[in-house]
């Protein structure tokens, strides 16, 4: 796995000298930010309603825990953000090695296809890292709106960093599959909803079928971690998916040569 | 050093590569000629390792390349048709990468990309972005790139295509230098250029191999035919119809002995071109000159010609020309 953390460090660093991880850090950063002052801003003054309520009436149907209320939406909005930005991020890991013909590099050099598809991995998973860094800030301001608990937060990053394994596993398997960055980014867009909503198919009717179905949704499992609650389950079973998904991309690298090229 | 054993290829009802079987000693320089489109580039792909083969075997360095790949990949350095650089690092950044993934220890690292970088005169873009180089630097760096873990097997995929001719001189005594060190493979579809940088030829069309031998007695079996190229003016003063002059000459160069078939092409006012062909062995050169001079024409050039690379094919194949 010498050449995973070789392959890592290159990509990190081609991240870094194209426009594109600025691009992407700038967008995540500002979107972050504005679900999160938004939801700030709205249930600090719902909170404050409650209060005068309390006063007047003695009683309110209000009566809210503002961090974790806030904390919630706040990381179910942030898998919308990992939705939208990571597949841009994933779309060129294979694709462009195909294109530039350095994919005939790595394939010739003592590299196996498990070290490309676990270097690749890494990199898009450490940008992503330092993309949540500038989130940190934000339980500074929400300290302001009452006590906070650290638990509710870790539970909720490690849900995004599960989330966002997901999307990179998914988009990188895509990748593999393409020899164009823009096919490869809309099918990672396809499967990812797909993914992540799956269960929205058969709220309707509740059923056995429904329930089977809606355990397979990647956000149903998340949900579980933006509201501070850490399962085991939900763990496992991302952590499922991320290891298969890769796990096919090594297959497909390794078959990829069996194709006319 | 290399042994490849009945390496056959097939997509579909397709055969690319059909039952190529050689060997290629210890510090020997083999060149892989062909037409475009006759596999040359699949073959190296399964050689390398790319590419996995329907059937057959590769041995590099008594590695077998599919049951022990990453003994066998190490010894092989892999220039493919296209330098695989990333346009984005630096020509050392680049080097110390490739290294790196070729299992160059650390602390040999930087001294075996300076040793690079110092074979392939790069001193001077060693700290530019490969994207600002130009074509023949590009591929002198993807010359670096498989030099640099000091392979025992190196594979190059037309280096030289794509290069002005200064560069392909460049490019062809850096080959020639690792003659004796390294061993060799590379292809082309130049026959010069095999002439020059291999000791033996591989000659392969159509996914099969049609001779293999050294570049001279390739040369020497393959020459069916020698040719004469003559330039013939009139001379002054002469004033004969054009047409007549044209039947004269071909008359008088036909009545040549061992003259086997003559063409004439007429060029107006100029001097007309006369091609003589002849048995293999027999140089008409003197006596076409003769013969002109004889007549009072002018003799305004004279040449041998030698057989391209399709008419040796031709004369391998027995085949029409039809595109491969």
């Amino acid at each position: 796995m010498r050449h995973a953390l070789a392959i890592a460090r290159r990509e990190i660093r081609s991240y870094f000298v194209s426009p594109v991880a600025y691009v992407a850090m700038t967008v995540f950063a500002l979107l972050s930010g504005f679900f999160f002052s938004n939801m700030l801003v709205y249930y600090i003054s719902q909170a404050a309603l409650a209060d005068q309520q309390i006063q007047k009436i003695g009683r309110s149907d209000y009566q809210l825990d503002v961090p974790t209320v806030v904390l919630g939406e706040f990381f179910k909005n942030e898998a919308m953000v990992v939705l939208l930005v990571l597949p841009l991020l994933t779309m060129g890991l294979i694709t462009d090695e195909r294109r530039k013909g350095t994919l005939e590099l790595l394939l010739t050099s003592p590299v196996r296809a498990a070290e490309l598809v676990a270097g690749k991995f890494l990199a898009a998973l450490s940008l992503f890292g330092v993309m949540l860094l500038p989130t940190l800030p934000y339980y500074y301001f929400l300290a302001r709106g009452g006590e906070w608990e650290p638990g509710v937060v870790l539970a909720g990053y490690l849900g995004l960093i599960l989330l966002a394994s997901t999307a990179i596993a998914v988009g990188l398997f895509v990748s593999s599959l393409c020899e164009n960055v823009l096919v490869s980014a809309f099918g990672t867009y396809g499967l990812l909803v797909l993914l992540f909503f799956i269960d929205t198919s058969t709220t309707a009717v509740r059923s056995l079928w429904s329930d089977v179905v809606g355990y397979f949704s990647v956000y149903v499992h998340y949900l579980n971690f933006a509201r501070g609650v850490l399962r085991l389950g939900d763990v496992v079973y991302l952590g499922t998916i991320v290891t298969l998904v890769l796990f096919l991309t090594e297959r497909t690298i390794e078959a990829i040569r069996f194709k006319r090229s | 050093m290399i042994t490849v054993s009945r390496l056959t290829k097939r997509y579909g009802r397709h055969t690319a590569i059909d039952n190529l079987s050689f060997e290629v000693q210890p510090g020997e320089v083999l060149g892989l000629l062909g037409p475009n489109g006759a596999g040359k580039t699949t073959a190296l792909r399964m050689i390398t390792g790319f590419l996995p083969p329907s059937t057959g075997r590769v041995r590099i360095d008594g590695f077998d390349l599919y049951d022990n790949p990453l003994e066998a990949k190490r010894r092989i350095g892999y220039l493919p048709e296209n330098p695989p650089v990333y346009p984005e690092m630096t020509t050392r950044r680049f080097l110390e990468f490739v290294a790196e993934i070729k299992d160059v220890p650390a602390r040999q690292r930087a001294a075996a990309v300076t040793r690079a970088i110092e074979r392939t005169q790069l001193g001077e873009v060693e700290h530019k972005r490969i994207a600002k180089l130009s074509k023949g630097f590009k591929q002198r760096v993807g010359l670096a790139q498989a030099i640099v873990h000091e392979p025992k097997v190196l594979i190059l995929d037309e280096p030289t295509s794509s290069l002005d001719p200064k560069q392909r001189v460049e490019v062809r005594e850096l080959i020639s230098g690792l003659r004796g060190t390294q061993t060799v493979i590379v292809s082309t579809h130049i026959l010069a250029e095999a002439n020059e940088v291999a000791d033996r030829v591989v000659i392969i069309h159509r996914g099969r191999v049609m001779a293999v031998d050294t570049p001279a007695s390739l040369a020497q079996r393959l020459q069916a035919r020698d040719v004469v190229i003559a330039e013939i003016h009139r001379g002054a003063g002469a004033d004969d119809p054009a047409g007549a002059f044209d039947s004269e000459v071909r008359r008088s160069l036909a009545a040549l002995p061992g003259a086997a078939r003559v063409e004439v092409q007429p060029r107006g006012e100029g001097p007309g071109r006369a091609r003589v062909e002849s048995a293999a062995g027999t140089d008409l050169r003197g006596d076409t000159a003769a013969a002109v001079v004889l007549r009072g024409w002018r003799l305004v050039g004279l040449a041998g010609e030698t057989l391209s690379l399709e008419e040796i094919f031709l004369a391998l194949t027995g085949d029409d020309g039809a595109p491969a």
